[in-house]
């Protein structure tokens, strides 16, 4: 597991509160209910934080989120590097 | 000013300037677009063609769900150049619950029986099946928007003043929005009266929004205004600013916009979401009317906004007021452009008790501060009606019924509904306010009211009580009334979030200041005050707390606080 991704845990443990569950880069996290949409707001700043991407918020839904793996996938996708 | 000649919006476009920038699309510091109106009304008519090939006819409804972008307005524009009749709405984004925004998307599309509904490229598959596609609609996925349709002469649509120009949504939260049905006539009256009072002028004016164009404040303040009046518009989207509000600064002081549109949490959320220490690098001096629109004006806002900004060249007369609604095309009234809404200062225990306004000075014990929306635009009128029908003399405060020659031909294909909205010629706002020295001011939603022992409570005003405690999350409480069947009366509950968590650990402590807070600003007593975790209130997808769902997500959690409901159901 990279360091970032690592990171990208470490902070949904804090979005979602439940500190001591076990979420690796593989947990769903929107489709099971874990992580509201309200809380992406939150992931999607981290996400640009730790990708130092530009990742523009309306190519994003929240399948696109779902799992660590699939964020830094969304970045990837659509993000842009920061000028 | 707005040419008499004109006779639909589209004569208006088609007089613009060709050269002159009509819509910025910004995306960030490197990407941004700029459509000069000659461009943006030939990708229109592309777009008219593409319509037209799918079989799309004068009357016809277009329906568009495309995230916000250049493209989403010049299909619009594209529809109403063949006579059909489009509507906007919202796009699926992941700050909105998929199950709820599938909800409404099926029971919108199915009463406007679109003949043909435009996507775009990303609308996510998964919510395809709610997009309610009758017999004879044609799902079509925009495209690259300069290579659709063919650039060919387009037959004239007819168009008459009379006819539909457009449906826009009314704001509404949950269940089913309404279709408002205009008229060009009545958009261009509207527009005419709007960009009187606010003495635009399209050659020197620029407007920025961020604000969805699903909502009236962004489709008709923000993209129909400009049109008609040939004037810029710098537009970013709603996702992009609530993630960085910093660029509403940026923007304003790069482009030097001189309008805005911003609901009254936007005039908090900036200054609280932004670094001090970046202010600096803008100016804001451009800047002659921010207006705050949508929810009742708060005082304690637009000072908040004032404060912060005043050292980069914000001007105190620059902090405008208004009150619109969907039903009346937009504004209803507006403060004067010259100098800062109206405040006056008002008995607490008279309001609350009466439901009256009597004026005090701002020392009073109890007194209550309001800001004024403005004086009414020119051909409209309003009345305070009673809860029995009687007219109400000036400071009564009661519900807002409009008259004016712009108001809306009725819901869309739910004449059950618009009889309800309209009676003898007045649209029942639903919404609670009172005339005093020819201005109107809009105190909360009739429907939010809350009954205690016979006296009004307007639940903002406890809100903001609560709000105004540096451990709780500005705009992120909401005050209840529940029935108690012993007092026979309802009490106030009270939920809000804190800042941050660790703060719970003194709620106690937290809740009596909050408590003391409420009393002292307002007289009133909350029964019960619980404090919760950031994030816990459920809001609306206007980002505003959704008083409803928060309610029942409440009492789930809490089936002790409401023992006697269904004792006052069965009432």
């Amino acid at each position: 597991m990279t360091e970032q991704a690592q990171q990208m845990i470490e902070h949904v443990i804090y979005v979602i509160r439940k500190p001591g569950i076990e979420i690796d880069e593989t947990t769903p996290l929107v489709s099971s209910g874990l992580v509201d949409s309200m809380a992406l707001v939150d992931l999607l700043l981290k996400l640009e934080e730790l990708t130092k991407m530009r990742i523009p918020p309306g190519k994003v839904q929240p399948k696109d989120m779902d799992t660590v793996t699939l964020m830094f996938a969304t970045a990837q996708r659509v993000g842009r590097p920061r000028k | 000013m707005i040419a008499t000649e004109y006779r639909t919006l589209i004569d208006a476009l088609n007089c613009a300037p060709a050269s002159r920038p009509f819509v910025t699309a910004w995306l960030d510091e490197d990407t941004r677009e700029t459509v000069t109106f000659g461009e943006f009304r030939r990708r229109a008519r592309l777009h008219a063609a593409l319509l037209r090939d799918h079989g799309v006819r004068a009357g016809d409804r277009v329906v568009v769900i495309m995230s916000q972008g250049i493209p989403t307005m010049t299909i619009f524009v594209g529809a109403m150049m063949l006579g059909a009749v489009p509507a906007i709405l919202a796009y699926p984004n992941f700050k909105v619950e998929p199950a709820k925004y599938s909800f409404g998307l099926a029971g919108v599309t199915a009463n406007l029986r679109a003949r043909v509904v435009v996507i775009d490229q990303e609308f996510p598959e998964e919510m395809l099946g709610h997009v309610a596609l009758g017999e004879g609609t044609t799902l079509v996925r925009a495209g690259d928007t300069t290579a659709d349709g063919r650039d060919d002469e387009l037959p004239d649509a007819g168009n008459q003043p009379e006819s539909l120009a457009f449906i826009q949504h009314s704001a509404g939260t949950t269940g089913l929005q309404k279709g408002v049905a205009l008229t060009h006539a009545a958009v261009l009256r509207q527009l005419r009266s709007l960009a009187e009072v606010l003495k635009i002028d399209g050659g020197n004016d620029r407007v920025y929004s961020w604000l969805p164009l699903y909502h009236d404040m962004g489709l008709i303040a923000c993209f129909i205004l400009p049109m008609v009046c040939h004037m810029p518009v710098v537009m970013q989207s709603p996702l992009d600013w609530v993630m960085h509000p910093e660029t509403m600064l940026q923007i304003l002081s790069e482009y030097k916009c001189t309008l805005a549109w911003l609901p009254n949490f936007a005039f908090q959320f900036v200054p609280r979401r932004t670094s001090p220490s970046r202010w600096p690098q803008y100016d804001l001096s451009s800047a002659r009317a921010l207006i705050n629109c949508s929810e009742p004006v708060r005082a304690a806002s637009m000072d908040e906004f004032y404060r912060a900004f005043a050292s980069i060249g914000l001007k105190r007369e620059a902090l405008q007021s208004s009150y619109a609604m969907a039903e009346n095309v937009f504004a209803v009234t507006q403060s004067d452009i010259h100098r800062p809404p109206e405040r006056i200062w008002a008995d607490g225990l008279r309001f609350r008790a009466e439901h009256f306004i009597a004026p005090v000075t701002e020392e009073a014990p109890g007194a209550l501060s309001f800001v004024s929306s403005g004086r009414l635009l020119p051909n409209h009128e309003v009345r305070i009606i009673s809860d029995t029908g009687a007219l109400l003399p000036q400071g009564g405060v009661s519900e807002i019924l409009i008259k004016s020659d712009c108001m809306f031909e009725g819901y869309y294909n739910r004449p059950d509904l618009t009889s309800k909205a309209i009676v003898d010629g007045w649209y029942h706002s639903g919404d609670l306010g009172f005339s005093l020295d020819g201005e109107l001011y809009v105190v909360g939603r009739k429907k939010d009211l809350l009954i205690i022992g016979g006296e009004n409570i307007y639940p903002q005003d406890i809100e903001e009580a609560v709000c105004s405690h540096p451990a709780i999350h500005d705009g992120r409480a909401v005050a209840l009334g529940l029935y108690n069947p012993d007092l026979g009366t309802e009490e106030i509950i009270v939920v809000a979030e804190v800042e941050r968590e660790e703060l719970l650990e003194t709620a106690v402590a937290l809740e009596r200041e909050i408590r003391s807070r409420v009393v002292a600003s307002s007289g009133v007593a909350v029964r019960t005050i619980l404090l919760k975790p950031p994030k816990w209130i459920v809001k609306s997808t206007a980002g505003k707390p959704a008083r409803f769902a928060t309610r029942e997500k409440l009492l789930k959690e809490h089936p002790e606080l409401n023992p006697g409901q269904e004792e006052k159901a069965n009432r």
